[in-house]
């Protein structure tokens, strides 16, 4: 059985603290500095993680005698967030994604990130599991800054999931937790799928196969590498962008990301007032609909879609 | 005076989102500055300013003393100011953190997008912002150290403090950054308490943007002078953080001298009453700002410093 540890504690205005718990799970005998931290709930909306975290508990207590190295699950960092249907730390509606490293000396989101950090620094590995958000539904992926692809792909590979998309490194991305890991040392590897404020049942059950043999091939579990599927690699092709031409409600033409033929319709927009059809939206390219808009409201702009296709 | 539209939005229901700009000689082939109100809907005083702003103006402009041109843009997220939200209601992003925009992208960088357009080719540009905690502060100068910042006319404002600093990962997606990095002397001041109109800052402020102005050739009047702004770099600053969260009791205002030892506020515990803390002085110096929220966090900082440490 893991023990469960708080390992960041603050008292907040009135005879309550903002904590950050744990649990850790360890060999049954020996001693191990090895360490990977499983981590979802930076979004207080993303909820997928939450049910991964519950799946591997469920898995590592009834298999205790598996257990090679310390293996820790957090599954709500912004604690306060989820347990309101609050993205942001509530009260300063700061990402705190867009926070890392924090800081002792700055205001809570800030020292949340610091708590977070100090208490998974030393870890080999880190997996820190996103849902997408309310607007979105993502296939099982992973997202690497092309700084690091050379030493996270491999690791992604392992992980079960659908794609693996390798994009240009953007400054504004330094504040995330990931690359404040993955600077300190810490392989870090952000997993996105299904949609905010959900559940869905399949991808969780697909995410704990893939984390298991990961911990498997990695020296973490004494099992068997599962057989997994190899994920689509985002160099060999492009991705396409879908965002709504004009506000309205989008209606999707399909369920389901899927793969899809260029110049489907992948869904439409219409108004509601009128009755009129104000746009198809088309796929411009053939390929796998990865990401397929959720939530029907859409401005000019909006995301609706992405595909990614394979080139030649 | 010129009343123009720099963007107009559709909603799916609402009515569309209209920004506005005023602008003031027009024609002037002489030196241009620009000023944005609020960007996001808890920046009243930033609104209260600029649209103050506007119509000191077109007095100024019936009394022929406009030499240059002049364009004042109050307000960009009118939907958020319109129902008490802070960020752009659907999808919760900042539109200061969308620069320089893009056309083709998701909503609020369509919106950036088509703002950055029109700020094209001003010669100095000044962001009013609020601030991005639950803090309030003496009216600053907020400059960055992209690169291209331009010191001298941040002075010419004539304020007590210039905050001159190397930018975060975050800034580089926020205006002041992007519209240094075009071509344009940008900074920002910062001021008053967010959700709240102050009309010692806001008259401060009004006053110091005159200054420049006229400093700049582009209003022929003669203001008075202000500061010969005191440079705070990040050094100059002691924070102090609250111990204990409960209720918060400031017994000082912004801008003002303290001594060390001098107590600057207290914690009481907000269920029983208790006595918590007096927050003290460590240091001689300017409170430049302080928590502004009568429940305070644990660790929140409650008050800053300012104290020409770098200069010793
Ligand atoms: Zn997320």
């Amino acid at each position: 059985m893991g023990v469960i540890e708080e390992v960041f504690s603050i008292d907040l205005p009135v005879g309550e603290q903002f904590r950050i718990q744990r649990c850790r799970y360890t060999p049954q005998s020996g001693e191990t500095k090895k360490r990977i931290s499983i981590v979802s709930g930076i979004h207080g909306d993303e909820l997928e993680g939450q049910y991964v975290c519950f799946l591997l508990g469920e898995w590592l207590r009834s298999n205790p005698e598996k257990i090679k190295a310390t293996i820790d699950i957090y599954p709500a960092i912004n604690s306060l967030g989820i347990d309101s249907i609050t993205r942001s730390v509530p009260f300063y509606d700061v990402d705190l994604n867009r926070i890392f490293p924090g800081s002792k000396n700055d205001f809570l989101p800030a020292q949340i990130a610091d708590g977070v950090v100090s208490a998974m620094s030393g870890s080999e590995i880190a997996i820190d599991i996103h849902s997408s958000n309310v607007f979105l539904r993502e296939i099982p992926q992973v997202r690497i800054a092309k700084s690091q692809a050379d030493t996270l792909v491999p690791l992604a590979n392992k992980l079960n999931i659908d794609f693996v998309w390798v994009h240009d490194a953007v400054t504004v991305l330094e504040s995330t937790f990931a690359h404040a890991m993955n600077t300190l040392g810490t392989k870090t590897l952000v997993v996105e799928m299904g949609v905010g404020m959900r559940l869905s049942k399949a991808y969780g059950h697909q995410l704990l196969d893939g984390i298991l043999n990961l911990m498997a091939c990695e020296g973490f579990l004494d099992i068997a590498p599962l057989e997994v599927r190899m994920p689509i690699q985002s160099e060999v092709g492009e991705v396409a962008y879908l965002n709504a031409s004009c506000p309205g409600l989008f209606v999707p033409a399909i369920e389901h990301c899927q793969m899809i033929q260029k110049g489907e319709i992948v869904g439409e927009i219409v108004d509601p007032l009128s009755g009129q059809t104000l746009d198809e939206v088309i796929a411009p390219i053939g390929g796998i609909l990865f990401t397929l808009r959720a939530y029907p409201i859409v401005y000019e702009g909006s995301l609706v879609g992405r595909i990614f296709g394979e080139n030649g | 005076m010129k009343r123009i539209e720099i963007l107009n939005f559709k909603s799916p229901n609402r009515a569309p989102l209209k920004v506005e700009g005023f602008i003031f000689g027009e024609e002037s082939a002489g030196t241009s500055i620009a000023f944005i109100g609020s960007m996001s809907g808890d920046h009243i005083n930033q609104l209260y300013v600029a649209s103050g702003l506007v119509d000191y103006l077109r007095q100024k402009e019936e009394e022929g003393k406009i030499t240059g041109k002049i364009l004042v843009i109050p307000a960009i997220n009118t939907y958020a100011l319109n129902m008490g939200e802070t960020f752009w209601p659907l999808d919760k992003t900042d539109i200061n953190m969308m620069f320089p925009g893009y056309a083709q992208g998701e909503t609020t960088q369509r919106i950036a997008a088509k703002l950055f357009e029109s700020l094209q080719g001003y010669d100095y540009g000044v962001i009013l912002e609020g601030r991005r905690d639950q803090g309030m502060c003496l009216p600053y100068v907020k400059l960055i150290q992209s690169g291209y910042e331009d010191i001298d006319s941040a002075r010419d404002l004539g304020m007590r403090f210039i905050h001159f600093r190397p930018y975060s990962p975050i800034e580089t997606v926020m205006l002041q950054y992007n519209w240094q990095l075009w071509g344009t002397k940008a900074c920002s001041v910062v001021f008053g308490k967010n959700g709240t109109i102050d009309r010692v800052s806001s008259s401060e402020v009004h006053g110091a943007l005159v200054r420049l102005m006229s400093k700049r050739g582009i209003l022929d009047i003669s203001a008075f002078e202000g500061y010969a702004s005191n440079i705070i770099e990040p050094d100059d600053i002691t924070v102090l953080k609250a111990q204990c969260a409960g209720i918060f009791d400031s017994l000082v205002g912004c801008g003002v001298a303290v001594q060390k030892g001098e107590v600057l506020g207290r914690i009481t515990d907000a269920l029983s009453g208790e006595k918590l803390e007096n927050i003290t002085a460590p240091i001689d110096g300017v409170v430049t700002c302080q928590y502004a929220n009568p429940l305070i966090f644990q660790n929140s900082i409650a008050f800053r410093i300012a104290s020409a440490i770098s200069k010793r």
